[in-house]
């Protein structure tokens, strides 16, 4: 072959190469773009470009990325049920177990923001029982934690966060939680022996005064007209005024403790959101 | 070797046209741009559509494409704005004729039925308008959601195709004779036998117990006056009154109650069945 | 299988698309829990005699009688809010008509059920305006109907 041979051979070999890395430029400065938008928190436009890096990308090059962005932009929105759509066809386009992790993990801390709470435990489950992701059992753990945690299970959360080393305070956290919680079922027992003895001890003592005392009063004049034979009477009062008035104290008693609990419960959650650094879902 | 060397010059320039062709690589360049627009219309994501499709109207003129985003806002239920994109589809455009009937619908779907039927008045009737008929249906139908007077049977009917002709008659005559219950008929009703009225407006149960406490107290009150008890009469007797006047006010009540059920009942059936006949205008079908 | 579960998400996609015909952004989302518990208004309006009068007696009675007794009224407003409603909306004659017939209603355990509305906690929705002897004031809602927040 002459000189003048090679360097045109070498001139097309050059131009052949160019050819397809500019093919795959023009994905490349198109995810780039998207992901800018989404960096500059415009998830809106961000969705719009991953979708169009989606439809002009033929070999599914991007399909992992491009759905898990989406997927992401959309959480960001608080659009969970749209942000798992994408991030189950993230994980339909996985192409390692990293990835494949990754979109897992995504789904189910969506389900936990979501409050599908019961769901993420169940695909957490599938988890920890897959072989392929025994290395990273503590992670699973953590996000078991979180997941009891947004179900209202403190108990259960703290022992997960327990078996996690890094995240004890979360566990001991989770555990003061769930000591500083009103048990409503304590409070419909001591209502049922005593009526307004619930209400007090959830704090609400002018209610549990006055339940005491109706409850007293409807009492006394029920069971003064049957001594007195008067049992039309006695039935009357006692089914009209002094049921009604000791329903009524049972259910006090559990729905003040449900709702100081949920005091409690919400005053918890919005440290983990503001004053927690560690991850969240 | 000469062969080798032949073969790498066919491939350069095969690969140099496809780079040159920016189309394929500029992924904003308009025929792109429509590309994508058209894929994310037929999968419903409108908003997204219009924008791409606006980016493509920069550079070009095209009635397709004002169509297409009119229709992509009424989709959205933006009817608004959708008579607002289809008014820009030109007189002269193969597409007028649809776009009319299509500002007829989201001037119905949004409930403007006064504006509808001047705009088919205007716009259509005296006009040479091969849809006439389709127009006609949607102007007609307008009467069965207002309180104006309907037009004859005759009038009526004759928009229509026989298919759907017996479900439109009983349409239109319900609309004539809605079998609504009065107020008055039902406060006598109950004026005279306590609970009746509730019953005549379909409330059976509000009905009994209407009967029973206005009864139940007014003998009360008989019976605690027989023995003497004039304080206790007097309670129940006042409780009776209130409770037999409140039955008399409520059955009147009832009545209003029941034919706001009728009509709403009315309408949604209405709503369904033009829903399930695209308002009478043809489908077009760009996603195929 | 990836096919049958795209061919399984594809109607989903639809559904999704109308998320997004409204331009949204970053969303203000809260961990906490929404707090449902409904919480009287005690306040009196001092201005007006018989408003004042009418909400003492109805302050007196939620404090001391109603609150007390439990949950005992199956509707939303209760019988004693939709009282004071009425009263407000209408005058004391005809308030205490609307009042005589809704305490009727309530009495009645068969007939609410395929009848009223609801309210998300489980209360049959019954607002005074339905009663007003004013047709257009009737804004008619199905049984099947969950109302978001009353």
């Amino acid at each position: 072959m002459t000189k003048a041979k090679v360097n045109i051979f070498i001139f097309c070999l050059f131009f052949l190469t160019e050819a397809n890395l500019n093919a795959q430029n023009y994905l490349t400065k198109q995810f780039d773009y998207a992901k800018k938008l989404f960096n500059n928190e415009q998830y809106f436009d961000a969705i719009t470009e991953f979708k169009r890096l989606l439809f002009f990308d033929e070999e599914g090059t991007y399909k992992f990325e491009a759905n898990r962005f989406i997927g992401l932009s959309y959480k960001e929105g608080a659009k969970f049920s749209d942000a798992i759509f994408y991030f189950t066809l993230a994980e339909m386009n996985a192409k390692n177990d990293d990835e494949l992790f990754e979109s897992k993990m995504d789904i189910i801390r969506s389900n936990i923001l979501r409050r599908t709470t019961s769901h993420a435990i169940e695909l957490l489950d599938l988890l920890e029982t897959d072989k392929r992701f025994s290395q990273r059992i503590k992670e699973i753990y953590y996000w078991k934690g979180w997941a009891y945690l947004f179900s209202d299970k403190w108990d259960d959360a703290a022992n997960y966060f327990s078996q996690t080393d890094s995240n004890k305070t979360l566990s001991t956290f989770c555990k003061e939680v769930d000591k500083n919680k009103y048990s409503s079922s304590v409070a419909e027992l001591l209502s049922i022996f005593i009526p307004g003895s619930g209400q007090i001890y959830t704090g609400h003592y002018l209610s549990g005064l006055l339940s005491l005392s109706w409850n007293l009063l409807w009492g006394y004049v029920t069971i003064n007209a049957f001594i007195a034979n008067r049992v039309f009477d006695g039935l009357a009062v006692g089914n009209f005024l002094w049921l009604r008035f000791y329903n009524g104290n049972l259910q006090n008693a559990k729905n003040f403790a449900e709702e100081e609990n949920l005091k409690i419960v919400n005053q918890a959650l919005n440290y983990l959101q503001f004053g927690y650094n560690g991850t969240k879902p | 070797m000469k062969k080798i060397f032949i073969s790498i010059i066919f491939l350069c320039t095969i690969s140099f046209p496809q780079e040159n062709n920016s189309s394929a690589i500029n992924l904003f360049s308009p025929i792109n741009t429509k590309k994508f627009a058209d894929y994310l219309f037929c999968q419903h994501d409108y908003l997204r559509a219009i924008e791409e499709y606006n980016r493509y109207l920069l550079g070009t003129s095209s009635d397709s494409i004002k169509f297409r985003i009119a229709i992509a806002y009424s989709k959205m239920g933006d009817y608004k704005q959708s008579i607002d994109e289809f008014m820009e589809v030109p007189e002269k455009s193969q597409l007028s004729p649809l776009a009319k009937l299509e500002i007829m619908k989201s001037l119905f779907q949004s409930g403007n039925f006064n504006e509808l039927r001047n705009y088919f008045n205007l716009k259509i009737s005296n006009n040479n308008f091969n849809e006439k008929k389709e127009a006609k249906s949607l102007y007609n139908f307008s009467f069965l959601f207002t309180n104006d007077s309907l037009p004859t049977e005759h009038n009526f009917y004759n928009a229509f195709h026989s298919d759907d002709l017996n479900k439109i008659k009983k349409f239109y005559n319900w609309k004539k004779d809605p079998p609504e219950k009065k107020s008055l008929t039902a406060g006598i009703l109950s004026a005279i036998i306590p609970g009746a009225g509730k019953i005549y407006t379909n409330q059976f149960w509000d009905g009994l117990w209407a009967f029973i406490t206005s009864v139940g107290f007014t003998y009360l009150s008989y019976d605690n006056f027989h023995a003497g008890h004039y304080f206790r009469g007097w309670l129940f007797g006042g409780l009776a009154v209130g409770f037999y006047a409140g039955n008399v006010y409520g059955s009147a009540a009832s009545a209003q109650i029941y034919n706001a059920k009728i009509h709403f009942d009315f309408v949604n059936d209405l709503k369904d069945f033009l829903e399930s006949h695209n308002y009478f205008i043809p489908v077009i079908n760009f996603c195929k | 299988m990836k096919l049958f579960i795209i061919i399984l998400l594809l109607p989903v996609i639809n559904i999704f698309a109308q998320s997004d015909w409204i331009k949204w952004g970053k969303a203000d989302y809260s961990y906490q829990i929404k707090n449902n518990f409904q919480h009287r208004d005690y306040s009196l309006n001092k201005k007006n005699y018989e408003r004042f009068l009418l909400k003492s007696f109805a302050d007196g009675y939620w404090l001391l009688i109603s609150d007390v007794d439990g949950d005992n009224c199956s509707f939303n407003p209760t019988c004693s809010n939709f009282f004071l409603q009425s009263v407000e909306k209408t005058n004391i004659v005809q308030g205490s008509l609307m009042f005589f017939d809704r305490f009727t209603r309530d009495m009645d355990i068969f007939g609410k059920v395929g009848h009223y509305p609801r309210v998300s906690d489980g209360h049959f929705y019954d607002p005074p305006s339905l009663y007003l002897m004013n047709q257009d004031s009737i804004k008619y809602l199905p049984h099947s109907f969950v109302l978001k927040d009353e």
